[in-house]
């Protein structure tokens, strides 16, 4: 413990996070029988996958000192021109290759505004996230589009080892994410960048990349999330992703991201989606109306803040 | 003659650190004090406790020989103390009246609108015998530095302060504005009027305070009487030890490392050229805003300059602070929180970040080649507490001083850029940080020195420039180097 303060601080906070997970699962675990199943538990994850792919991508703009809040409408984007290559006839790597760039684009340009053009990174997305769903809304007419093909379908559809197929790529991504945030010069500097932009700059940290990377792999994971969501559901729609921004940013935060920025965990943000996921998961199982639902979530995030301010207190003495 | 304000036996902990052990302070009315310590001596907590910010755990405090409890800020402020914190505590938007008034309107029309005229005429009448040339009715974001505090300074005043701790009043005051910082303080103490003065700077404790209290790892060490104690003596007295008063050794070669040639900025830097040599040590004097810290910038690439050119060993190095450093220059700044250090970031992190390529394979940061390399930098200049993996935010000003210092040797600098190196930092820290100074000559690189402090820069610098108004006014060779030569071109005509 005091060899590394700093590694048991993180650990700590992360601990933090899963007790509530577990804190949580319990109270479901005796309410309901059907909670602690083995499918009911897998259905937790593939409910929170495509969350998880949002927030992982909106941890790494937080602890970069930003925030992104068209994602939803990147995926939006992402899907309906993504499907419409699909249905087209565009191989299916091609598609799926060319959906991506798609968001990983419209995560430079909203980079792009924000560092070359100096503008605050809440209006920047803000201004995105009318944008983008403008877009996808005027290219479909405001219709979804059908008939995907079934060899792109099979892929979302799948599963490996009893483990379903979006559930396998948000754990691959999120290992990578890890991997960038913790092991690569890269995830230095995006805590560099935000805990102090101005001192990072002038420590030879290559501020404008490092910002404009971390807003390209956020719209990189929203199109990711909406190839899983396209996939299950069949159909494109234009206006999928509505308040994504709102639930990875609230699970980046139950998870320890500071909105300040220079600080967030990977692991924090899924355990924080997946309390999110179980949340809902269980109190559906309870039969508890969405209008109740939607206040425990707003009282989860804040008890999270709550107690998270509490104790760094005593930490940081 | 009853004391002013006479504390006893303070005691206060932070968990299992006690922080205090039984200080006491006697402060006579009318009467300058010094409270005097390195960084962590516990002054800052006295302070704090003092003026309520947070609660002791045993002792007590006596105003004018009655026993008073201060359990918050406002009733600090009740019983006639007030802080003038080393960072102000104004709203920069608000008139300087409403600024004296802050949280203590002047009211009419039966409390109900604020009484702007009313405010306005008393802080006239409060400012008139402190700086008469304050506008009232200005806001406080245009001011200097220097007014700002005379504004805190009457707000005191408006509450009937009695009591007015200063903590580090002059770490960012012009000569000139601390002769009328003297002036105002003898206006307060003719009136009664206790000030209790914490500084580093022992010049200004010798001319202000009438005794002193010092302090060291929280526990009272003793009250002297000031002046008549001999400086040495009060400097031992708080670091505990002797410091050694070297002279100044010189390593400076003929090899030129950097030319500058006219280079400039606007006019806050004007046609500025000279040259560096391997293992020199090159002070910048002169006064506040004489363009010597926008200067160093201009070499570091944090500002671009928008005349002249620079060559590092005949090559001209590209735009921007990560070309600069390519280059072999490494700023390290006066604003350490601002433009040093990542807060909550570990030590050995602060040290990689401007060379991660030498501490990455494979895209991957090599974490344990990075700590070892991190400790063996800073075992050398003797970080306490010893461990690079805790955040750097957590070490005082000087640790974190080294830290920088560390940063560049870690990323093979060879011209460092010092701005006000030892600001803020202890007088034990300060003699360390001037050790490495000598060190960095000797292994060959080259280091200049920005900094206000006329002895800093005597003690450290092989040469001298010395800036006025923009320009290089003066080129002080090593026999030249005396303050009344670098007050005569500072000061401008």
């Amino acid at each position: 413990m005091t060899r590394f303060p700093l590694l048991s601080r993180i650990r700590f906070r992360d601990a933090g996070t899963l007790l509530g997970l577990i804190l949580i699962s319990l109270v479901f675990a005796f309410k309901s029988d059907v909670f602690l199943t083995q499918p009911n538990l897998i259905n937790i994850l593939q409910q929170s996958a495509i969350n998880a792919c949002i927030a992982l991508g909106m941890t790494l703009v937080i602890i970069s000192g930003g925030i992104d809040l068209s994602v939803g409408p990147v995926a939006a984007l992402s899907a309906v021109l993504g499907a419409a290559m699909l249905v087209a006839g565009v191989p299916v790597p091609l598609a799926i290759a060319g959906a991506l760039a798609t968001g990983a684009f419209c995560g430079f340009l909203n980079g792009a505004l924000i560092t070359w053009g100096g503008l605050q990174p809440f209006i920047v997305t803000l201004g995105g996230l009318s944008l983008y769903r403008a877009l996808a809304l005027i290219y479909t007419g405001g219709q979804p589009i059908f008939g995907l093909p079934d060899g792109f379908r099979a892929f979302t559809n799948g599963s490996l080892a009893g483990i379903p197929n979006p559930v396998v790529i948000v754990a691959v991504l999120a290992l990578l994410a890890w991997v960038i945030l913790n092991k690569t010069p890269l995830g230095e500097y995006f805590m560099a960048v935000g805990g102090n932009p101005e001192a990072a700059r002038i420590a030879g940290v290559p501020v404008t990349l490092t910002k404009l990377a971390a807003y390209m792999i956020s719209g990189l994971m929203a199109a990711v999330a909406a190839m899983v969501l396209i996939g299950r559901l069949g159909a494109a729609e234009p206006t999928l992703g509505t308040l994504w921004e709102l639930d990875a940013i609230a699970a980046a935060a139950i998870g320890g991201a500071s909105l300040m920025g220079g600080r967030g965990s990977i692991l924090g943000t899924l355990i924080g989606c997946i309390i999110l996921g179980t949340l809902r998961n269980g109190l559906t199982l309870l039969n508890v109306q969405a209008f109740y639902q939607l206040l425990a979530t707003g009282i989860i995030i804040i008890v999270a803040m709550l107690i998270d301010k509490a104790t760094s207190g005593k930490q940081g003495g | 003659m009853t004391a002013r304000l006479t504390l006893k036996d303070i005691t206060k902990s932070y968990g299992p650190v006690q922080v205090l052990h039984g200080v006491a302070l006697v402060v006579q009315p009318g009467e300058v004090h010094g409270l005097l310590g390195e960084n962590g001596a516990g002054k800052s907590t006295l302070l704090n406790i003092l003026s309520g910010v947070i609660g002791k755990d045993g002792g007590s405090v006596e105003i004018d020989g009655a026993a008073v409890q201060i359990g918050s800020p406002r009733e600090a402020t009740a019983a006639g103390i007030a802080m003038i914190h080393q960072e102000l505590q104004q709203v920069p938007e608000l008139s300087v009246a409403q600024n004296i008034y802050l949280g203590a309107a002047l009211r009419r029309a039966g409390g109900l609108v604020v009484d702007r005229a009313a405010q306005e005429a008393e802080a006239r009448r409060l400012l008139a015998p402190l700086d008469a040339t304050i506008d009232v009715t200005a806001p406080v974001r245009g001011l200097r530095v220097a007014q700002r505090q005379i504004v805190e300074i009457a707000k005191a005043l408006r509450a009937n302060a009695k009591i007015i701790a200063m903590d580090e009043p002059t770490s960012s005051l012009t000569p000139k504005e601390f002769e009328r910082l003297v002036e105002v303080i003898k206006t307060l103490t003719a009136r009664g009027v206790s000030i209790i003065y914490v500084s580093h700077k022992m010049d200004e404790v010798f001319r202000l305070c009438q005794q002193a209290t010092i302090l060291r790892d929280g526990r009272l060490i003793g009250q002297v009487p000031i002046p008549q104690t001999p400086v040495a003596q009060v400097i031992e007295t708080m670091v505990g030890r002797e410091l050694a008063h070297a002279s100044h050794r010189s390593f400076a070669t003929d090899q030129v490392l950097m030319q500058v040639q006219g280079l400039g900025r606007d006019t806050a830097v004007q046609d500025a050229s000279f040259d560096l040599h391997a293992g020199e040590v090159l002070g910048i004097a002169g006064l506040v805003g004489s363009g010597r810290t926008e200067l160093l910038r201009l070499l570091a690439g944090v500002d671009r300059a928008d005349a002249g050119r620079i060559e590092v060993l005949g090559q001209q190095p590209g735009n921007g602070p990560r070309a600069r450093i390519k280059a072999g220059l490494g700023l390290v700044p006066e604003e350490r929180k601002r433009d040093g250090i990542i807060r909550h970031r570990p030590v050995a992190s602060n040290i990689g970040l401007p060379a991660m390529h030498k501490f990455t394979r494979l895209g991957m940061i090599r974490k344990a080649f990075l700590k070892a390399r991190a400790e063996e930098l800073m075992r050398e200049v003797r970080l306490r507490p010893f461990d690079v993996t805790r955040p750097i935010g957590s070490f005082s000003g000087g640790n974190q001083q080294k830290a920088i210092i560390g940063r560049w040797l870690a990323s093979d600098t060879r011209i460092f850029l010092f701005d006000e190196p030892t600001r803020g930092i202890d007088v034990g820290a300060k003699a360390e940080i001037y050790d490495l100074i000598e060190k960095l000559a000797a292994e060959g690189r080259a280091v200049i020195v920005v900094s206000s402090e006329m002895p800093e820069v005597i003690r450290v610098s092989d040469r001298v420039l010395v800036m006025r108004e923009g320009r290089i006014s003066a080129t002080l060779g090593p026999d030249q180097i005396t303050e009344a030569a670098i007050a005569r071109n500072a000061i401008p005509a």
